[in-house]
């Protein structure tokens, strides 16, 4: 048993950090650190940027292009690059789609896609949620009927994050009816571009367009682009699902975000308000347990163990304490949160004269995005598998 | 960075826990709580193991085990709410190790460790909560000529004990005596515990005792940063205990004609209970991986996962009650006793708001376990 870090692990990081130092670009990192809007641009370019150095793909194996490495060398480039203030990178792609297409998918199909992925050149989507499947996913009722070499794609999908930026989506279709429902779904690789696709931004209550309903109608997708089997998807999506378990916990962000939250307290007069320091506190001790409780599981991961036991508690918890960081920032920002001013999201903003907010960005720049940062956040406990599907997994390894 | 415990580490957890389970069943505690909470039989058969000088050096007769071996063998001993006070004696005996006098190391290491000489720690004081420096008890005289006046408070195994180890000021400072039992001038109250072991209050009127630790500041607070350990390991054993227990009990109990376990509100509840031992597991292994750090880093981190394990072991005790329904506040099932233990470990070594308070003096400008 031994806390410390080994000297090849910490050499490691010390890499990562270095190459992160210097090619993470600076305007981006003072938009991460202080919660501000990342623009489509912003995004891509730190993608690209990991691309170009094959990282991008950081969890992926050799044989792929990816670096290779171990569940503690993922999680070291992880904390780095969350700890530098680099954007959350876009997952759907890279972390999702492309383990899929490695394990299942065919070489022909390897060819086509990962490239573009690994790269940052190709933005995808996940087309998974309906109006009528959230938690019960396997109702899904997007139709794909086979004509000829191509399938015809009927349906819509909604909750898409980013999906009004996407190049391509995978989908969760449905190719039988016959049996469970489980047993009649397929997983399709679709165009953004193609005809029948329609996007429509939806505006959530922190006023930004996040996420997006995708509506397919009569889209003529190419036969080549189903993953494996059909009628095999939903073995498929929860392959992904149980890939990368651990990141989900978001502990390193939630690291760099309880030294926010306690900068905006001292600014805010609050640093010996003992009510307020023992919240704090509280939320410290708990950001300290979850990482412990991630280090356990990577330390298993590496060991090739299964930890499936407490893997399924990390999302829980690592949700209720993003969002436990977004309110007390917010109740510490106080009166200052309450302007509602979708610009004094951007970075650069100076007030606004008509509002008479001229001196609200000078005297607390801080303060802007943190309502907005709060009312984000309710989305993590939600999307994912919701906290309370996750309590019935975990129940259910105690229970039967 | 790996939470892999080696062979012998495992070796001596399945020793312990085989001991436990044959040793330990609920109905013999209970019989042991009724015969006044020690029972010196089953101390001896903790020293046969080697338990009493796990931390004590080979040369006394110890096995030199480290801070990792001594938490796998309280979570198996906290699994069966081990009544006799074996992690008081690890901690004496970690005391006498690192900060005792000579002659006190060669007068108490070997018999302690031997299972001949139960100890005890009295430490703490009437009215002053957990504060680790003595207020009352003072020391007098020089050499052999050493007395103590004052009094200790919920000193556990007071009347059993031969040897008690007492804190007191002594021209001003922190200091450390060994006091024998049935010294002139000592009056040893006798009470149990909420957990049904054996404890006292003890007073000393110009009582004779030896120097053990000259400037004992260093040494109390060690004791009290590695009882916090040793508490957050006894407290995870005792947590996995319960939980085990209500999920069996969940599976077994029949209402509206079905096992309750199928009713999700309290599946969740269930999972919640899961969630506050896994916290409170990975801070106990922080904590146990940070006995041997220096005294700050080792402060901040007791104090950390004092306040988990505290948050914890009141959920989990309380949850458990409460999935449980009437039957756990009855003396006769065993979750009633699991509730207790588990609050009494809370309120022992500085409970959750002491600790928090702590952690709140010293939080820095970054937060993390690498902190």
């Amino acid at each position: 048993m031994d806390l410390a870090f080994t000297t090849e692990e910490e050499a490691f990081r010390a890499e990562v950090r270095d190459w992160v130092g210097s090619n993470l670009p600076p305007a981006i990192a003072s938009k991460v650190h202080n919660a501000q809007r990342l623009t489509r641009d912003d995004m891509q370019r730190w993608a690209k940027i990991l691309g170009s150095k094959g990282w991008l793909g950081y969890g992926w194996p050799k044989a792929f292009g990816g670096p290779g490495w171990n569940a503690i060398q993922k999680h070291l480039f992880e904390e780095e690059c969350a700890l530098a203030g680099a954007p959350r990178i876009v997952p759907f792609g890279p972390v999702m789609v492309a383990p899929v297409i490695m394990a299942f998918g065919n070489e022909a199909q390897q060819k086509r896609f990962l490239p573009g992925i690994a790269s940052g050149e190709v933005w995808w989507s996940q087309g998974y949620s309906e109006p009528g499947s959230g938690s019960d996913l396997a109702s899904l009722k997007t139709r794909a009927e086979r004509d000829g070499d191509h399938y015809v794609v009927n349906g819509q999908k909604t909750w898409t994050t980013l999906g009004q930026y996407g190049d391509w989506i995978f989908c969760l279709v449905r190719t039988s009816t016959e049996g469970k429902p489980q047993t009649g779904i397929s997983f399709l690789l679709i165009d953004m571009k193609s005809p029948g696709v329609t996007v429509r931004p939806i505006r959530l209550i922190d006023g930004e367009c996040e996420v997006n309903e995708v509506w397919f109608d009569n889209v003529r997708v190419p036969a080549d682009q189903l993953i494996g089997e059909e009628n095999k998807g939903w073995s498929y999506a929860k392959f992904l699902l149980a890939h990368e378990r651990t990141n989900i916990a978001d502990v390193n962000r939630s690291k760099r975000e309880l030294e926010r939250l306690k900068r905006i307290a001292e600014l805010e007069g609050l640093a010996q308000d003992w009510r307020f320091r023992d919240q704090v506190a509280e939320l410290e001790v708990e950001i300290v347990a979850l990482e412990m409780l991630v280090l356990r599981v990577l330390s298993a991961e590496r060991a090739g163990k299964q930890s499936l036991d407490i893997a399924g508690l990390l999302k829980i918890r690592g949700s209720e304490i993003q969002q436990r960081l977004t309110e007390l920032m917010m109740l510490a920002a106080g009166p200052s949160a309450l302007p509602f001013v979708f610009e004094a999201m951007d970075a650069g903003w100076q007030g606004d004269a008509t509002a008479g907010l001229e001196g609200f960005a000078g005297n607390a720049p801080h303060c802007a995005p943190l309502a907005a940062s709060y009312f984000n956040m309710r989305k993590v406990s939600i999307y994912g598998g919701s906290n309370e599907v996750q309590r019935n997994i975990v129940a259910q390894t105690l229970l039967g | 960075m790996d939470f892999d415990f080696s062979d012998d580490q495992i070796a001596l957890r399945e020793a312990v826990q085989r001991w436990a389970d044959k040793a330990y069943p609920f109905d013999a505690r209970r019989a042991r709580v009724a015969a006044g909470g020690l029972d010196a039989g089953v101390y001896r058969e903790l020293a046969e193991l080697g338990l009493c000088g796990l931390l004590a050096d080979a040369e006394h007769d110890g096995m030199d085990m480290g801070p990792v071996e001594a938490m796998l063998a309280m979570e198996a001993l906290g699994a069966v709410m081990l009544l006799e006070p074996l992690d008081q004696t690890l901690l004496a005996s970690a005391l006498l190790r690192s900060h005792g006098l000579a002659e006190a190391q060669a007068q108490w290491q070997g018999r302690i460790a031997r299972g001949e000489v139960i100890p005890a720690l009295a430490l703490h004081e009437r009215g002053q909560r957990y504060a680790t420096v003595p207020a009352q008890t003072q020391a007098q005289g020089s050499g052999d000529q050493i007395t103590l006046t004052g009094g200790k408070h919920v000193v556990r195994a007071a009347a059993q004990a031969q040897l008690l180890l007492v804190s007191a000021l002594y021209q001003g400072t922190p200091a450390l005596f060994a006091v024998t039992a049935g010294a002139s001038g000592m009056r040893v109250g006798r009470y149990a515990l909420q957990d049904g072991s054996a404890a006292g209050d003890v007073h000393f009127e110009a009582t004779p005792a030896t120097l053990v630790c000259a400037d004992a500041t260093q040494a109390l607070a060690m004791a009290q940063d590695l009882g916090v350990a040793l508490a957050c390991a006894r407290g995870v054993g005792a947590m996995e205990a319960t939980l085990r227990i209500t999920a069996e009990y969940l599976n077994t109990r029949k209402q509206f004609g079905v096992p309750i376990g199928q009713f999700q509100a309290l599946r969740h509840r269930l999972a919640d209970m899961k969630m506050a031992l896994e916290l409170a597991r990975s801070m106990s292994y922080y904590a146990t991986l940070k006995v041997q750090a220096p005294a700050a880093e080792r402060r901040q981190a007791m104090a950390r996962a004092k306040v988990q394990l505290g948050r914890s072991m009141r959920q989990v005790g309380q949850e458990a009650v409460q999935l449980h329904g009437g039957i756990a506040v009855t003396d006769e099932y065993v979750v009633g006793h699991y509730f207790k233990y588990l609050t009494q470990l809370e309120l022992s070594h500085g409970d959750t708001l002491h600790h928090l308070g702590a952690v709140s003096d010293s939080m820095q400008a970054s937060a993390g376990v690498f902190v």
